[in-house]
């Protein structure tokens, strides 16, 4: 029987409140411990098409009659236009149509930051619709551009409301505190960078609007586009069967969705609009700086008596204030806790999430600062974590649904125990050491969520759903619990995704929800496809015979099942945890600094695919290593204007840069998450790497980096400021000798 | 207008001269197998071998390559390495794939059983950003299978 | 745009057009419009490609140089950590010698004083990556490992037109004259000689453990009792270690180079002892 609910859903720390129905979930979860598939590795279902460049992504696509657009950007950090005339790019040679300010609410005239969008050419070929852009005649107002956060947040331009977060009494804390440490912590602008570009290709059929487009979220676009356009949501069409990688900025439908939609309207001709890498650095999104003020108070024992934030995330010029505070109110135990968080509005590109946003930053700082305490006390930093364990979320005054950090803690002993192995390897001028840090992050998911599964007389399984496989593997894991649950081999079974029109609703790809948003939807209507083959069988006379068996005599007729993500357990933190531990080098004199190795051991509930689930550590290994040592995001101070537009001066990490990387999954359900106890795990491991980084940077130096990217600048800069503490120590004690 | 010989066939390119090879073969020729990310020679993920050797199709003029013997992904399908790298899961997103493989094959040719040293080298100029890095050198060792 | 193939070395090459080799630095400047041409002049065919009687030809590629055990270990190591795999297969010794700084500044258009503007935005702004010498004027920094080796080589260069020592191949952009190389029009660097020497080396500091441009480039070369050094990624042109750091004019942002310089000249000397 349908019930109406309202539950609480979570996506990359926000959370909402949503409807919905739900069918009873009678399900049990598996018992823990590798199945006949699920907890098995297999390798990617689409792995063959993808590797032999046969998969056709957005940016491959070619519709019969397709334009191309191309767009003029505001070239300052702050401008107003001051006059346009298209007509110039209309004379232009291939040229269909065009449109400026206020043609859709997309472009307009008052530009906040380098690279808004003010108008758009669509021509027959790309490099045409690039010169009539260039051939528009517009006449920019540059205005004052304000890039300072502090200056923005004292001037009242900031973005959402600053959010004061308190429990205890944070004063009270402090005064009981033996030992009170303090650091200023500065994190750096990067850039998603997925190696295929936003794209969209949209295209009239009928009154219908197909829009292709590289995205994490079909569904998210079709409503977006729906309601913005003012069409019937099932008048919108979104397609996305194979897309190169967003980690955050493709959540939405964005500009160049709608510059084709409109150029599409105009020309009646489907209309290709897509970035240039160039234009992926200035616009389509990233992870903005932030700048943290930490305290840390903890009594001689090594006891937290109080943790205080102030935390300024340099937002850009519209997007969201993430939860940078959010690993200081949630990882560790402490009574008395205050965090304030502002957002300041400047002059820059937008921020959008980007895998695990605001926590990738706020644990870089609340681990770096927590070790520096932990020398102070004389504590073992492994040791200071786990006196510190929380049992249950005092931010919210919950339990956890399940956590294992302990067991985290206790699998990553013998990879902490090499530190002094390490550290021997040590000479002159390359210095060694070891350092950890603790991962908490979101990952439960939630509802809604849908599958259907479809079985024909062959035996063989077909699953529906509108989602997406961003490369995280979900299409290959989402295969392997049908099969389980219909007790078929997994070679039986395929998934059709990828397409708004041919399937229910999917949750979007972000905030490492697909699996467990996903897959328990999934194992439900299998487990519903199951329940009436089970029951033709018993009308058979066949019961106990293998699936295959009983549908031959289907003929032309199905069994069809579909199933539900269900609710969230109610009143439970669902959450996900973990520990890395990183070997570092640093050469002293050329302040260069080399990861030897990440031991990487995550809870995230049931495992569905370890071979897929490496692939994620590693992955969010690499990404986390090119933030803390080599990715920036520069501009020029004086007008704003972004310096690092391409690949050669944005350094993402080579296969030269990669450590060793050994990892481990706990793997135990959750036992209170859903059919499957399974969380996400697309997040997790790049939250915990900088710090780790950092601590083993001040294991093997006693220099603490302070800011990321731990450069050249910034080592040498710590490894001076190390120097002067310790000549400074020695001075003390000999003077306390004399 | 110029012609290509591209995995054993010959074409007709009828792009204008500064056309590069990555726009014939997407565009004119429809082997999308080769894909384009930066269109400025960073990423490697255009990469093709041209008379055996890597290159990057986004930045090599077809006019310029006067004769040469082209192989993209597409002659490669059936090259070990495919199966080498879907094995071992050294893909995620896939759209870096088809220049790691690539370059991958062009290692192996002349190196059989590269060293870690050596693979790393070799495929510095193919960047993943979903970071399968791990495996692509995994793959890249046990390419024979 | 048109394509023509050099068929003789005294190829005219004026006006619009410009002279083609790999195309690794050309054809993305060309693409993304910071230089424009009428035609290309391939020079692949006339301009020498092996190593023979001690000469390198100029159309040789990095990759070829890599693995060459004929090649001095300055030059060698210099190739072999310069870009990238693909590019080192296209990219060639005289492409290599000519190209242009990696300054965002210039490489993005702004009307830089290298591009014949009237300021140096990188001086006042973010010069991080920039130079610490002769940057009075023009704060770029030479990007080619191979110069630094050439230079600390004391290598010479044949052109069809001259023969000079490769520091003469470079000059500091002034008011009157922004060029940074002193080629004429229709000048190919055909051939590279490099003099015998004792022991060679290059050491790089980088960003990235590959495929990047040098923060600091040191190259060194000893004959006999004497070592030449010379430094990538320092100077508007590949810069000879003559009388230490004491000319140095750091920016405020990229003083850390001196110390990465100091420490692997250091080891560069040490290495060649």
């Amino acid at each position: 029987m349908a019930r109406l609910i309202r539950t609480e859903k979570e996506v990359e720390g926000r959370y909402e409140e949503v409807w919905l129905v739900v069918e009873e979930d009678s399900l049990d979860q598996w018992p823990p411990g590798p199945r006949e598939i699920v907890g098995r590795p297999a390798p990617r279902l689409d792995g063959h098409e993808r590797a032999r460049g046969e998969a056709v992504y957005t940016a491959d696509l070619k519709l019969p009659g397709m334009l191309h657009a191309a767009m003029l950007r505001c070239p300052y950090a702050h401008a107003r236009v001051a006059r346009i005339d298209l007509a110039p790019a209309l004379a232009q040679p291939g040229v269909h149509a065009a449109i400026g300010p206020g043609d859709i609410e997309q472009l307009a005239e008052e530009c906040g930051f380098e690279g808004a969008p003010v108008a758009a050419v669509c021509a027959d070929t790309f490099a045409q619709a690039r010169a009539a852009v260039a051939a528009i005649d517009v006449e920019w107002e540059e205005l004052e551009a304000v890039l300072d956060p502090h200056e923005a947040v004292a001037r009242g331009l900031t973005i959402g409301e600053p959010r004061v977060k308190e429990r205890g009494d944070y004063e009270r804390g402090l005064a009981e505190a033996d030992v009170v440490v303090e650091g200023e912590y500065r994190t750096q602008v990067v850039l998603h960078n997925p190696l295929e570009t936003h794209q969209a290709v949209v295209r009239w059929l009928g009154d219908t609007l197909e829009v292709y487009i590289s995205t994490q979220f079909i569904w998210g676009v079709r409503d977006e586009v729906a309601e913005k356009l003012g069409l019937p949501r099932d008048k919108v069409r979104v397609v996305c069967h194979y897309m190169g990688g967003g980690f955050g900025a493709k959540g939405g439908a964005d500009d160049h969705t709608f510059v084709a939609a409109e150029l599409a309207r105009r020309t009646r001709r489907p209309v290709k609009c897509s970035l240039t890498r160039r234009e992926e650095n200035l616009v389509s999104g990233n992870r903005n700086a932030t700048i943290q003020r930490l305290t840390i108070g903890a009594r001689a024992d090594g006891k937290l008596t109080a943790l205080g934030g102030e935390y300024v995330n340099a937002v850009g010029w519209d997007g969201w204030s993430s939860p940078t505070e959010g690993p200081m109110n949630l990882l560790y135990a402490c009574p008395n806790v205050r965090t304030t968080t502002v957002g300041a509005r400047i002059n820059q590109p937008p921020m959008k999430a980007f895998r695990a946003p605001g926590f990738v930053e706020g644990t870089f700082g609340l681990e770096s600062l927590l070790d520096v305490l932990a020398a102070k006390l004389g504590i073992d930093p492994l040791e200071l974590r786990r006196l510190n364990h929380a049992d249950h979320d005092a931010d919210q005054g919950r339990e956890f649904s399940g956590k294992n950090l302990l067991e985290c803690y206790r699998r990553a002993e013998p990879h902490w125990e090499r530190r002094h192995e390490v550290r021997a390897r040590s000479t002159a001028a390359v210095k060694r050491g070891v350092g950890m840090a603790s991962q908490i992050w979101y990952g439960g998911g939630g509802p809604p969520s849908y599958a259907w599964v479809r079985i024909g007389s062959d035996g063989r399984a077909t699953v529906v759903t509108a989602m997406q496989d961003i490369g995280t593997g979900t299409r290959t894991a989402m295969a392997m619990i049908a099969a389980e649950e219909l007790g078929i081999p997994l070679e039986d079974v395929t998934v059709s995704l990828g397409d708004s029109a041919r399937g229910p609703f999917a949750s979007i790809s972000a905030g490492s929800s697909t699996t467990p948003s996903m897959g328990p939807a999934v194992r439900a209507a299998a487990a519903d496809a199951r329940r009436q083959v089970d029951e033709i069988a018993e009308q058979l006379g066949k019961r106990g015979a293998p699936a295959r068996e009983v549908v031959s005599v289907l003929e032309d007729a199905q069994i069809l099942g579909k199933g539900a993500r269900g609710p969230n357990p109610t009143g439970m933190q669902v959450l996900t945890f973990g520990v890395q531990v990183a070997e570092v080098a640093v050469d002293v004199e050329t302040g260069e600094v080399w990861v030897e190795r990440i031991a990487a051991v995550h809870d995230v509930g049931r495992v569905i695919n370890p071979l897929g689930a490496s692939s994620q550590i590693e992955g969010g290994i690499v990404q986390g290593l090119g933030h803390t040592l080599s990715e920036h995001r520069l501009h020029d101070p004086a007008s704003g204007r972004i310096l690092t537009q391409t690949l050669d001066t944005y350094k993402l990490p080579t296969i030269a840069d990669v450590p060793e990387i050994v990892s481990e999954l706990v793997d135990e359900p959750d036992s209170h998450l859903t059919n499957l106890g399974s969380k996400g795990l697309g997040e997790p491991p790049i939250v915990p790497v900088a710090a780790a980084i950092a601590n083993a940077i001040r294991d093997a130096t006693g220099a603490e980096v302070h800011s990321l990217p731990i450069d050249r600048a910034e080592m040498l800069r710590a490894l001076r400021e190390a120097e002067a503490r310790e000549r400074a120590r020695e001075t003390h004690g000999a003077a306390a000798r004399v | 207008m110029t012609t290509l010989t591209v995995n054993g066939h010959d074409y007709d390119v009828h792009g204008e001269v500064g056309t590069t090879l990555a726009e014939a073969l997407r565009d004119e020729l429809s082997l999308t197998g080769t894909k384009v990310a930066c269109g400025e020679g960073h990423c490697g993920a255009c990469t093709v071998l041209v008379d055996g050797a890597p290159m990057l199709a986004c930045i090599t003029l077809v006019h310029a390559l006067d004769g040469a013997r082209i192989t993209t992904i597409e002659g490669l399908r059936d090259h070990p390495m495919v199966d080498a790298f879907v094995r071992a899961d050294a893909l995620q997103c896939g759209f870096c794939t088809p220049g790691q493989i690539v370059s991958a094959v062009a290692l192996v040719d002349g190196t059989p059983e590269p060293t870690s040293e050596e693979i790393r080298h070799a495929m510095a100029g193919n960047l993943c950003r979903c970071g399968a890095y791990p495996k692509i050198e995994e793959a890249i060792r046990t390419w024979r299978g | 745009m048109e394509l023509r193939r050099a068929s003789s070395r005294d190829e005219r090459v004026d006006g619009g057009a410009l002279v083609l080799a790999g195309g690794t630095e050309l054809v993305p400047l060309l693409r993304s419009g910071l230089v424009h041409a009428d035609e290309l002049v391939d020079i692949r065919g006339v301009v020498p490609r092996g190593i023979s009687d001690g000469a390198i030809g100029a159309a040789a590629t990095l990759a070829e140089l890599e693995c060459d055990p004929q090649v001095p270990e300055a030059l060698r190591e210099a190739c072999r950590l310069a870009a990238s795999p693909q590019l080192r297969n296209a990219g060639t010794l005289g492409g290599n010698l000519l190209q242009a700084t990696r300054c965002w500044y210039w490489r993005l258009g702004w009307a830089c004083r290298l591009h014949g503007g009237a300021e140096c935005f990188a001086r006042d702004g973010e010069h991080r990556e920039h130079a610490i010498f002769a940057n009075g004027f023009c704060a770029s920094a030479h990007p080619s490992d191979v110069a630094a080796a050439l230079l600390a080589l004391d290598a010479t260069l044949l052109t069809n037109r001259r023969s000079l020592p490769v520091a003469e191949l470079y000059r500091l952009p002034t008011e009157d004259d922004r060029r940074t190389t002193t080629l004429a029009p229709g000048e190919l660097i055909l051939e590279v000689r490099v003099p015998e020497c004792d022991r060679s080396t290059y050491l790089k500091a980088m960003g990235r453990k590959r495929w990047a441009f040098p923060l600091v480039g040191v190259a060194g070369a000893r004959v006999g009792g004497e070592v030449r050094v010379a430094l990538a990624g320092v100077a508007p042109v590949p810069w000879l270690l003559e009388d230490g750091f004491e000319s140095a004019t750091p920016l405020p942002d990229n003083a850390y180079k001196l110390d990465v310089a100091r420490a692997l000249v250091a080891r560069v000397r040490t290495a060649l002892a």
